[in-house]
């Protein structure tokens, strides 16, 4: 007899969190990026989907999501494009000197804007956090992240949207979860 | 007329003042807060004809802040400029007394659309 043979083994995808990569892909975050920056950068600011190297010296912005999937929604770019967008920004209230907090407050808001609109496309209820800059935190699985590599204005920007399901998706992480309360 | 902005990014605030003179709305007094504590202070101390809120803040949040406001009696119309804009803060937002909320990014012909029929 040929055919089907059920070998019993079953793929329980419904005990499992979503991965990013089943909700979200590069075209729909460089979608909902770029209606962010021509409404919020200028009219005539775009986005191109080509790789370039990020500097030493890149900021990253996030903000994060609770819900059904769990992460943060990244944005990256080097210091002098960071100061460049704040620029565009505040437009005709940039002062001469940008302050430190201008810039931090610019990415943030980019990545407030890029996030909430990313949480709309994925299942909810969800809750998004507030805005943080820094040193980007670490993805914590390479199967729930989804990077979308960006050029403006010739500068690399990358929007990464990365899973903090790593401790269901890594065994070793997931002892680690398991403290005694 | 008096139109209090409030959101805890001083860039957005920025932003918005620029797109209300955008529309067209470029002859009213414009008054910030960096978020919910502070707008709720200054609806009291300011008196604004409508105030334009963000809905995450830190300290109080944009719908705590109308929450206050309407249990105080102060029925000053109030409106959402926020990143997030699902059906449920839609659904939130219009039960806690808003007229409209409306989702960054905007554009000026947004504003013009939810606003002609509130700023004279």
């Amino acid at each position: 007899m040929t055919g089907f043979q059920d070998t019993g083994e079953r793929r329980r995808t419904s005990d499992a969190p979503p991965l990013i990569t089943d909700l979200l892909d590069e075209e729909t975050v460089q979608s909902i990026a770029q209606e962010a920056w021509s409404a919020l950068v200028g009219d005539d600011e775009f986005l191109v989907p080509l790789p370039g190297g990020l500097p030493d010296d890149a900021l990253s912005s996030w903000v994060e999501i609770v819900g059904p999937w769990n992460g943060t929604v990244v944005l990256t770019t080097g210091r002098g494009t960071a100061e460049e967008l704040a620029r565009c920004l505040l437009a005709e209230h940039a002062p001469p000197v940008l302050d430190e907090e201008d810039v931090t407050d610019g990415m943030g808001e980019l990545a407030n804007v890029v996030g909430g609109n990313i949480k709309a496309v994925l299942p909810g209820p969800s809750v998004l956090g507030l805005p943080e800059v820094g040193t980007a935190p670490t993805a914590s699985s390479p199967t729930d992240t989804c990077r979308t590599d960006l050029l403006w204005r010739g500068q690399a920007l990358t929007i990464t949207v990365q899973g903090a399901a790593g401790a269901l998706t890594e065994p070793n992480n997931q002892q680690k979860n398991e403290v005694p309360l | 007329m008096k139109i209090l902005v409030a959101d805890d990014s001083r860039v957005m605030r920025q932003i918005v003042i620029r797109t209300l003179r955008q529309a067209g709305y470029d002859d009213h007094d414009i008054v910030e807060a960096e978020d919910g504590a502070d707008a709720l202070a200054k609806v009291t101390s300011e008196q604004p004809d409508l105030v334009l809120s963000d809905w995450n803040m830190p300290n109080m949040t944009g719908i705590e802040c109308l929450q206050a406001m309407r249990a105080s009696g102060s029925a000053v119309p109030f409106g959402f400029v926020t990143s997030e804009g699902s059906p449920e803060m839609r659904e939130k937002a219009a039960n806690a007394g808003a007229l409209f909320l409306i989702a960054k990014p905007f554009t000026e012909d947004t504003f013009k659309e939810h606003l002609d029929g509130v700023i004279a």
